[in-house]
């Protein structure tokens, strides 16, 4: 299997070209892609005595916020009761995690892997794990008050980590940032970021990236030499054609045929 | 010296940004493998549904509910809950939706049967801590809506099947009683709940199933008490022991009236034989109490009254019971015979007729069976057959039918506790040939095809002929050593105590050995597997003698039980031999030394700081004086914040006269003030690494010594507040700290404090480098730092005159005791993901740069490159420094999708990653091993000393062809042209 050295080492740097003009085009390709904000977020509080229900975020008024503010950093604030925080408060953290749909349909070859059954969501590195509902909701019960991060894990995207403040003082008070650009949330809807590529695309085969390779050029340039410069030779002047065809005589340089065993015979 | 700086001109050469290990979609499983598994079934629920495939819902202790299909075994789809939310029951609602109960009762949720979407989530709180219960009674409507009844945390709850909304609750507060069974007897519209008030007091409730009315609430007290469990034998009878062990009472509540009876255990059985216990099973009118040796089966006939139908003393296991009509409940029972299983399936009021008797061969390494589920399906004849599902000692489960192995899942590869690799054996004369390709025509007309595979000219039908011919013709998978080391086998010790070996060409089990020593015995109750160690490698005597592996085990889970060792083959997976020790194992240091026949030599520690050397052979021991006083090991108490090194001192001074026992002495300890600081993470370098040089040559033609010690050991530590969960403690008050400590004076040689940062830290050390991981609570992301370690005693080398003059000290020894004069250099830089695991490349000489393989949360394997974390990164590189190769500093470490060793896989549950190298300077192996595993091979350089498996040999051919016949014809031209120019 191993070949000679030398061999390898220009194989290698063929492909390594190959690949990186594949990583720009793909870079470009994600770029394309505009990021939709739309979401609800709504934090209940739920004494740990007496905490039953399955908090459902209010979508109404979640649409109205969209509405109003998609993209500002902002605070929302989901009624709550008050309660006098001296017993251990457990909060209800809701989100959701919306997948644009046709997200990885426009690349060729390329399935869409992840299934919004396979999500998972994260809390704080594992502690809480959650899987999505089939509206792309999810909740996490009994969080105590402080800075929480939100991870989910889905095949085929890219998704920032979110940090989520449950305040202790102000009850049903949370604030969501992206930990990637830090960009504020107004409501809990986790998008991805980016898709993600597992694979190199194949580029179909096509006579410029073989020119464009290390062996392309080689060859090209080699070609450029072969039949330019006769091409140059004729268009000198013929007296100093003649001069350096003497000179060249003189110093014997050897043709090609005489450089071949046949060419010894003449 | 040329082949070195050729090396080094290649690695420069294949230095780009772009990711290094990338892959197309074609060449998924040509060099990796990927295995899932679900783990040892916990429970198991049969789909009753009519149409469509069959399936099993399984809940295992990796903590995985998994759909599969009942006749093949393969899973439709799998969910692994987090580590905290341990399933406790299972069951299948409206024969659509599955049902979990997790957390300790306080999660509810339910998944889609066909695709495994999960439709909603209930969380279930309660006033205390009790036993949870789900029961899915099949007949009780509530609004056309099946209900679900759940007790959890010392509350009932009605659940609807649809949303899971809490349709009633009734909380049982009484603060001394402890619930034992919820009984809904089918067909009424009644609960029963009963248990244990008290320890001496039976309590009943009874509940109106439709609005969670108490209706009645009787008990009554017992003055002998209770232990266990109880078991219910019918719907208003329960069984239970009382606190002796040695009477059966036999509780009927029938219309709420409690009336009990009581039968010592040796008025039924005539040689009882110590205190019993209940086996749990809802056989009605059945049950069965386990003494140390018998078994015995009691049925309840009316009126309390107790007859014995069966007493075996074969190790046995019941199913649940299934009914198959109206009023008849059948169940499985199976026993051991030396190498077979039988199996009977008997009707629950009929002891002595058996449905189905069938004998089953049973593969000794598959050991006891730990668990049984019955299910039944109509025969073409309108007869009943039955099906068994049955898990083993070995985790592994098995669905018997018509008196034969259907199909088996390996699960106990699901929980691996330690992994290690072994040569295989070499490809010998006559023993094994290699297969020559065919025929020349064949040979091209397959590389043409690839030819045509990467020129994309290829039709569909020709791609799965080229994918076939590569899974095919890739010797990937013979049993013999090749070439290029890329061949091994994986030796995995699993938690159900078996020994598995997988090739690493296709992830097959090549053996499988149950491992005697950690069966229970009397000696040993609960054997626990714990490392395995290469005990003997032989490389000079390859030929004639096989290596074999140690498996260090334990009898117990705390750490002062003795200890047992075994010794297995790793060619034929037999045990060579093992030992019960006479003293417990708190580690295991394997000596980098190896007596004649290539016998690694082990220290073991024990629990009295006393070192036993094995193995106990005098020739062990000769090598051992000789190297005795430069032997030195550490030990970390993490509870108590202490690092200590240990050395050598004398001979063991106690009564036994054992010559391989040695007393230890104390050479320093670090204690760490417990107020302020917590040990979580310590790192040291891979015993078996290699580093190629130790210099580094930096851009303006300088040189740094990397400071390469083996012994050297990375500490990390944080506030106790701060040890806890992220968000649980403020940035102020919590720090991280990391150490590099000198494991044989106990000098720290760096310190450094990351403020507002915790755990958890996940690490790895190699060569002179060290990369954390841990979370920033300031700017609430994780975090990636490294450390790089510089030896600057040998920095004035470089002055040329010195080395003329022979003054340099290249050639003087290295002791530790002399104070090292270091540097070093570190840099931090944000990451997004948390991670599992962390693991290093490497490979056999050191020479290929290294990549960083991180396990992140989402189970999948990221390789960075080591240049990524250089802390010689700097926001605007030089020229110099970039031609070196330097990465201009970014504040974050960059996620590169083509660079997930795993693509478009997960390897669910994570845990570890082991690296090997591969005989191949440029190639490294990975495994990946959780509830799934993974296996690849990594070429962090590239392949720079092989061709790559895509390589055309026919396109090489191709123009080799037409260059010779390029040369032909411009010779003919040119001769042509000379003897023109001669004739002119």
């Amino acid at each position: 299997m191993a070949f000679s050295c030398k061999n390898s080492s220009k194989f290698n740097g063929f492909s390594s070209c190959i690949k990186m003009v594949m990583v720009g085009t793909s870079a470009i390709m994600m770029q394309q892609r505009t990021l939709a904000m739309e979401a609800s977020l709504c934090v209940k509080k739920s004494k740990k005595k007496g905490a039953d229900s399955v908090t459902r975020p209010n979508s109404q008024i979640s649409a109205a916020m969209a509405a109003v503010t998609p993209l500002l950093l902002l605070l929302l604030l989901s009624s709550a009761p008050s309660f006098s925080s001296g017993s251990r408060n457990a909060y209800n953290i809701n989100g959701r995690v919306k997948i644009p749909q046709g997200l990885g349909l426009g690349t060729k070859g390329y399935a869409l892997p992840g299934r919004m059954s396979n999500v998972k969501v994260l809390l704080n590195g594992g502690q809480n794990i959650t899987f999505l509902r089939p509206d792309g909701y999810f909740s996490f019960h009994n969080i105590p008050a402080g800075t929480h991060l939100i991870e989910v894990s889905a095949i085929g995207y890219f998704f920032s980590p979110v940090r989520v403040d449950v305040s202790a003082r102000n009850p049903g008070k949370v604030q969501a940032a992206l930990t990637e650009n830090r960009k504020g949330l107004s409501e809990l809807v986790l998008e991805p970021l980016r898709e993600e590529q597992y694979y190199e695309i194949r580029e179909p085969f096509s006579i410029m990236s073989l020119l464009k390779s290390p062996m392309g050029l080689m060859v090209g340039f080699m070609l450029a030499v072969a039949f330019l410069m006769p091409k140059l030779v004729e268009n000198m002047d013929p007296e100093e054609m003649r001069r350096a065809q003497e000179e060249m005589r003189s110093q014997g340089v050897p043709s090609l045929s005489s450089l071949l065993p046949g060419g010894a015979r003449n | 010296m040329a082949i070195r700086s050729f090396f080094l001109f290649i690695l420069f050469f294949s230095s780009s940004l772009s990711p290094v290990f990338s892959l197309y979609e074609d060449q998924v499983g040509l060099m990796d493998w990927h295995q899932q598994y679900i783990g040892k079934v916990k429970q198991a629920v049969f789909s009753s549904q009519r149409a469509g495939r069959k399936r099993v819902v399984v809940s295992t202790e990796e903590n995985v509910i998994a759909s599969l299909d009942l006749r093949h075994g393969e899973i439709f789809w799998r969910h692994l809950l987090g580590a905290d939310d341990v399933i406790d029951g299972i069951d299948i609602g409206l024969g659509k939706y599955v049902i979990t109960l997790s957390s300790g009762g306080s999660i509810l949720r339910s998944w889609n049967l066909p695709d495994g979407q999960m439709v909603w989530e209930s969380s279930l709180q309660g006033p205390k801590h009790s036993k949870s219960f789900l029961l899915v009674p099949t007949n009780l409507k509530f609004d056309k809506d099946n209900v679900l009844v759940v007790f959890s945390n010392g509350r009932l709850h009605a659940i609807s099947c649809i949303d899971g909304e809490v349709l009633w609750k009734k909380d049982f507060e009484a603060e001394s009683f402890e619930v034992q069974q919820v009984i809904q007897p089918p067909g009424s519209d009644l609960i029963y709940v009963v248990g244990f008030a008290a320890s001496y007091q039976f309590e009943m409730y009874q509940i109106n199933a439709k609005n969670g009315e108490l209706l009645k609430h009787e008990s009554a007290s017992f003055s002998s008490g209770f232990s266990g469990e109880v078991s219910l034998v019918s719907t208003e009878t329960v069984v239970a022991l009382d606190s002796t062990g040695s009477i059966l009472l036999t509780i009927s509540f029938q219309d709420g009236k409690i009336s009990s009876q009581q039968t010592p255990i040796s008025n039924l059985v005539e040689d009882s034989l110590g205190p019993a216990v209940i086996i749990p099973s809802s056989v009605s009118g059945i049950f069965a109490i386990k003494t140390d040796a018998v078994t015995v089966f009691i049925r309840v006939i009316g009126e309390g009254k107790l007859e014995v139908v069966e007493k075996t003393t074969h190790e046995i296991a019941v199913s649940d019971a299934l009914s198959i009509s109206e009023d008849q409940q059948a169940f499985a029972l199976i026993q051991h015979a030396s190498s077979e299983i039988h199996l009977t399936v008997k009707l629950a009021h009929d002891w002595d007729g058996n449905l189905l008797k069938e004998s089953v061969k049973m593969d000794r390494q598959r050991g006891l069976v730990h668990k049984v589920f019955i299910n039944n399906y109509i025969r073409t004849d309108r007869s009943y057959g039955f099906r068994v599902l049955i898990v083993m000692e070995d985790h592994s489960l098995l669905l018997l039918q018509q008196g034969e192995i259907v199909w088996s899942r390996e699960d106990g590869l699901a929980s691996i506790i330690d992994v290690t690799t072994s040569e295989l054996p070499v490809e010998r004369n006559g023993v094994s040939v290699a297969k020559v390709e065919h025929n020349l025509f064949e040979w091209l007309k397959g590389h043409m095809l690839k030819l045509k595979g990467t020129l994309m000219l290829a039709s569909p039908e020709d791609m799965a002929a080229i994918q076939s011919m590569r899974l095919k013709s890739s010797e990937k998978s013979k049993m013999t050593r090749d070439h290029n080391g890329f061949r091994k086998l994986l030796i995995v010790l699993t938690r159900a105590g078996k020994l598995f070996a997988l090739h690493t060409g296709d992830g097959r089990i090549v053996w499988s050995h149950l491992l005697r020593s950690l069966h229970k015995s009397e000696a040993c109750q609960s054997p626990i597997g714990l490392n395995l160690y290469q005990w003997q490698v032989p490389h000079h005597h390859a030929m004639d003698e096989n290596p074999s592996v140690l498996v260090v085990s334990r009898c117990g889970p705390s750490s002062d039980t003795p200890g047992v060792l075994s010794f297995v083959d790793t060619y034929t997976g037999k045990e060579l031999s093992s030992l019960s020790l006479d003293h417990a194992v708190v580690q295991v240091i394997p000596l980098p030394y190896t007596d004649s026949t290539e016998q690694r030599l082990h220290l073991l520690i024990n629990a009295d700081k006393h070192a036993h050397l094995y193995p106990k052979t005098s020739e062990a021991l000769s090598i051992f004086k000789r190297e005795f006083l430069n032997i030195y090991w550490y030990s970390v108490e993490d509870q108590n914040g202490i690092i200590k090194g240990h050395a050598l001192k004398c001979k063991c001074t106690g009564e036994v006269a054992d010559e391989f026992c040695f007393d230890t002495r104390d050479l320093w300890s670090v204690v760490f003030p417990s107020e302020s600081e917590k040990i979580v993470a310590t790192v040291t370098r891979k015993l078996n690494e290699v580093v190629h040089t130790q210099a580094k040559v930096v851009a303006d033609q300088d040189v740094m010594y990397k400071y390469i010690s083996r012994n050297l050991l990375f500490v990390a530590t944080v506030a106790p507040k701060g040890s806890g969960e992220i968000g649980s403690v403020t940035p102020e008050e919590s720090w991280l700290v990391a150490y590099l400590i000198d494991t044989v004076t106990g000098r720290i040689l760096h310190r450094v404090t990351h403020h507002g940062s915790q755990g958890p830290v996940h690490a790895v050390f190699s060569e002179n480098w060290v990369v954390y991981h841990y979370f920033n609570l300031r700017a609430h992301r994780y975090e990636m730092s490294v450390i790089e370690i510089y030896d600057q005693s040998r920095a004035d080398n470089i002055d040329v005159w010195k080395l003329v003059l022979g003054k340099h000290n290249l050639t003087s020894p290295i002791s530790l005791f002399s104070r090292p004069e270091v540097i070093t250099k570190s840099q931090s830089y944000f990451f997004t993901h948390s991670l599992k695991a962390i693991a290093v490349t490497s490979t056999a000489k050191g020479i290929t740069s290294k990549q960083l393989l991180l396990g992140t949360i989402g189970d999948q394997v990221l390789a960075l490159d080591k240049r990524f974390l250089d802390p010689r990164r700097t926001v605007n590189p030089t020229q110099a420094e970039k031609e070196e190769g330097i990465i201009p500093l970014t504040d974050s470490l960059p996620i590169i999708p083509q660079s997930y060793v795993t693509h478009a896989l997960r390897v669910e549950g994570l845990r570890g990653i082991i690296t090997v190298p591969a005989k191949l300077e440029s190639t490294t192996l990975v495994f990946a091993h959780g509830v799934d595993l993974f296996f690849t091979q990594l070429a962090p350089s590239r392949t720079y000393d092989s061709l790559t498996e895509d390589f055309s040999y026919a396109l090489l051919l191709i123009t080799i062809v037409a260059l010779v016949a390029a040369i032909f014809v411009t010779w003919r031209l040119s001769e042509r042209k000379e003897l023109q120019e001669k004739w002119r």
